[in-house]
């Protein structure tokens, strides 16, 4: 099937029909903002890349955990490498994928379309979500051509925002795991990772409720807002 | 391709991570850490993880039937329900990580009746009722765990016991196996008219040091060991063609062969044999020998009591101390249960009170009255450790005052010396005094009286203190009749004295177990004990106390905390099932104090009963808490029971 192109490879890259024909049913897709955290479905993410430089690296594994009806659902985890040219740079001291590892992977589009099935349309969480929303919208275009519109929330915004005092500013996911207790088991693997936000998000969620904030799109707002106030000159 | 499937299809390499990560986790406890990996995955992929921030109710009575199984992976979870007697609330369990609730409401598919509440910011896996009920059907450990929750570990405790048992023996070895195990050969016998040569002739052939005398119809008739042979012999004029029947020891000690070891064992060092018969149906079929017994222990401790009864000189009896010492080692390390233990430490050292005050009478002269000797406290009860201090007194005939006091004059240096010679044995002298040489406890039996009855009608503080200690009385050497006499007053007394029950009930509650609120154990906060508690005041005596007061208000004459349990649960004062409990839970603790006695000694350090809970492993550590659960059951129950 790899043989039969999908549209123009210059401006869209090659997918399979099969690949084109699930692209197409999830382009369907549209991405809900408006839910309820105690109840709704949403997915916290965590990907892991060549290095920092949102414009040329590139995304090596995605991990993914969903929170439904205010629990993690271990049930429903999402994890997979994507198969890429062996880099191996600084980062892999940190993320740990060795090239043998990533010449394991998926084929990125299949990878990308199975979590873009994976997520069906929840909103998601990340840590730092910024960077992971552009390493994955990247990903995205270029692997699949696909406009990837999902909302993000950002926990490393969400933490401090709902516990003011608790830390210095701008402190990182090791700050406020060891600020909450939280056991993790291998940092720096998208899973873990991403199963450490998702805990952490659930002690937030449950002190958002205590706050009376119950919408995600909500706590969205509240984010902004901070952000933007944390930035005012003289704060 | 559904959400699902995609889910699948994708999780096929991906759920490994966390699932991994989370099997992990799990395998640090029990019954997770028997399962097997496939059943574990599967309960991990159908677990959901929730939080809970402190304070937050996470199941109570009003939800209505459980819908799921819980398991604390971090933080804790506590009990709470409404206080029966004073307002507010009791916390009634602390559950930690790694361990599970609510199983018997989730079994029994009802709501939970004590409200769940998180003690601490917690997490708990939850799986749902449909996944738990086809675990129970697929995996062996976990169903066991789920249906006798606690209990089923109790069983891991004894397997881990034996398993340093069999690694320090080299072979499976307890006391507690059955006896048909043991007589592996069938038994050498003969019929009563055989002449002694000929019997003789067969145990040397068999090459057995005993032979059994049987009827027609394999019914024992009779004993006659090597012992017998040696007196046959030494008397020249023995005629060796008589037959057997007239030099056997008629009607042997028998046991049925699903009696245990042990008591093979206490009943050889009871009654001085060496050699229990098995009958079954009336038939003969084995013998165990005290070398069965004993093949693959170094300290025998029937051969050890012997030697305690016969010994001739006060200096043997402080030598075989070191031997009792090395027997309880030995047993402990045996997996031999602590009832089985402090049970033949009492009797050894029966054993040596008996043969220190005959050797003293030896020594200082016969005074020719006839007394009995009584102790109390731990020895009365038959639960003594090899840390013991004297607690004993003297019991006489007297027809008056005069007479009594008359007598008492003349007992006294001889008990003046027992209490000396005893301590030299490693007895220590009573701090309290508490002894026979004190005027005070060398009472004729109306004086005895006497002072219980004050005892009683009195209950001031000093009196209870005195209650708790004297009415767990035995007779240890002489006659008993005068002992159980005055047991029998007791009894009638105390049953018939609502007052005096109730005031020994709250004395008892002073005992507290050392469970909190937040931390799982109470312990102390500063000094040389910071951080342990004390596994014999904290932990014991509330069952010590409890079956004391309910034996004697329901006139039960036993003396030992597990027979009064026993006794009690009998005559439907207390529930089966608590009585079980109960006893489980004072024999674990007993074990506890037993284990922590010997790292002592082995590290030459002084003797305490103060442990520190975090030096325990974390199954021992669950299993203790949950004993000391069971004491604070016992003492809710008494503050019902009396009102208090």
């Amino acid at each position: 099937m790899r043989f039969f192109p999908w549209g123009n490879r210059s401006v869209t890259p090659e997918l399979t029909l099969e690949q084109g024909r699930r692209l197409d049913s999830l382009r369907a897709l549209r991405p809900r903002e408006d839910l309820d955290i105690r109840e709704g479905r949403m997915v916290v993410v965590d990907v892991e890349t060549t290095g920092l430089n949102m414009q040329k690296d590139r995304v090596l594994s995605i991990g993914a955990v969903t929170i439904e009806h205010g629990a993690i659902d271990l049930g429903q985890c999402f994890e997979c490498t994507l198969r890429r040219e062996a880099l191996p740079g600084a980062s892999t001291l940190i993320h740990g994928l060795g090239p043998e590892a990533l010449a394991d992977g998926d084929e990125p589009s299949d990878a990308l379309l199975a979590f873009l099935d994976y997520l069906g349309e929840s909103p998601l969480l990340a840590f730092h979500a910024d960077f992971d929303q552009r390493m994955l919208t990247r990903a995205f275009k270029e692997d699949l051509g696909y406009s990837f519109q999902h909302p993000f929330l950002d926990i490393a915004e969400l933490a401090p925002l709902l516990h003011p005092d608790a830390l210095p500013p701008r402190a990182g996911l090791d700050d406020w795991i060891a600020y909450f207790g939280l056991g993790v088991g291998q940092r720096h693997h998208a899973s873990a990772d991403a199963l450490v936000s998702a805990e952490l998000v659930l002690m937030l969620f449950n002190h958002a409720r205590r706050w009376g904030t119950q919408r995600y799109a909500e706590l969205g707002d509240q984010c902004r807002h901070w952000r933007r106030s944390c930035s005012a000159p003289g704060f | 391709m559904s959400k699902a499937d995609a889910i699948v299809e994708a999780g096929k390499t991906a759920v490994m991570q966390n699932i991994q990560g989370t099997l992990e986790l799990l395998r640090k406890y029990p019954p997770f850490n028997q399962m097997e990996q496939g059943h574990l995955a599967f309960l991990v992929e159908h677990c959901k993880l929730r939080f809970y921030s402190k304070g937050d109710s996470i199941i109570k009575p009003a939800d209505g039937p459980v819908r799921y199984f819980y398991i604390v992976k971090q933080g804790q979870v506590v009990g709470e329900r409404p206080h029966s007697a004073k307002r507010g609330t009791e916390t009634t369990f602390e559950i930690e990580a790694g361990e599970c609730f609510p199983l018997a409401a989730l079994l029994g598919e009802r709501a939970t009746r004590t409200e769940h509440l998180a003690g601490q910011d917690t997490f708990c896996f939850l799986l749902s009722k449909d996944a738990f009920v086809q675990l129970m059907a697929r995996s062996t450990p976990f169903r066991d765990f789920a249906l006798r929750g606690v209990s089923s570990l109790l069983d891991l405790v004894n397997q881990q016991a034996q398993r340093r048992a069999v690694e320090t023996l080299g072979a499976g070895h307890s006391l507690d196996m059955p006896l048909r195990g043991l007589a592996m050969r069938k038994p050498v016998s003969c019929l009563p008219a055989t002449p002694l040569r000929a019997a003789v002739k067969h145990m040397h052939e068999a090459q057995v040091g005993s032979i059994v005398i049987v009827d027609e119809q394999s019914r024992p008739k009779g004993i006659f060991t090597l012992r017998d042979l040696r007196e046959i012999v030494a008397d020249t004029s023995a005629d060796l063609d008589q037959p057997i029947a007239a030099l056997m020891t008629q009607a042997p000690f028998y046991l049925a062969p699903d009696a245990s070891a042990f008591d093979a064992a206490i009943a050889m060092t009871e009654r001085h044999i060496a050699h229990v018969c098995l009958v079954e149906s009336e038939r003969l079929i084995g013998v165990v020998s005290e070398r069965d017994l004993f093949s693959l222990q170094r300290v025998d401790l029937v051969h050890l009591a012997r030697t305690i009864r016969h010994a001739g000189r006060l200096e043997t009896l402080i030598a075989l101390r070191d031997d009792i010492r090395r027997l309880v080692d030995h047993m402990l390390a045996q997996g031999a249960s602590s009832t089985q233990i402090t049970h033949i430490i009492t009797l050894l050292n029966d054993h040596t009170v008996c043969r220190v005050i005959e050797l003293t009478i030896e020594a200082h002269g016969d005074p020719g009255i006839p007394f009995t000797w009584l102790c109390f406290g731990s020895e009365g009860r038959r639960e003594q450790t090899l840390h013991t201090d004297q607690d004993n007194g003297i019991l006489f005939d007297a027809q008056d005052a005069e007479e009594a006091q008359r007598i008492r004059t003349q007992l006294l240096p001889l008990a003046h010396h027992i209490n000396e010679a005893l301590a030299r044995c490693g007895f220590s002298l009573c701090k309290g005094n508490i002894m026979a040489c004190n005027p005070e406890l060398c009472l004729s039996t109306t004086e005895w009286r006497k002072r219980f009855a004050g005892f009683i009608r009195e209950a001031t503080p000093e009196n209870l203190l005195g209650s708790s200690i004297y009415f767990d009385l035995r007779a240890v050497w002489g006659p008993t009749e005068g002992c159980e006499r005055l047991r029998a007053d007791l009894l009638a007394w105390v049953a018939d004295n609502a007052l005096f029950q109730r005031l020994m009930a709250a004395d008892s509650l002073r005992h507290r177990p050392p469970l909190g609120r937040f931390r799982d154990f109470v312990v102390a906060r500063r000094g040389a004990e910071k951080d342990t508690l004390d596994l014999k005041t904290e932990g014991l005596t509330p069952f010590v106390d409890g079956a004391r007061l309910l034996a004697l208000a329901n006139g039960i004459s036993e003396v030992g905390t597990l027979p009064r349990l026993r006794a009690l649960v009998g005559k439907g004062v207390v529930d089966a099932l608590d009585g079980a409990a109960y006893e489980e839970a004072y024999q674990l603790i007993q074990q506890t104090r037993l284990q922590l006695h010997q790292t002592l000694a082995r590290a030459d350090q002084a003797f305490s009963n103060r442990i520190d809970p975090d030096t325990l492993n974390h199954l021992d550590r669950r299993i203790l808490r949950e004993s000391f659960r069971q004491a604070q059951r016992l003492q809710t129950s008494l503050t019902l029971r009396y009102q208090l």
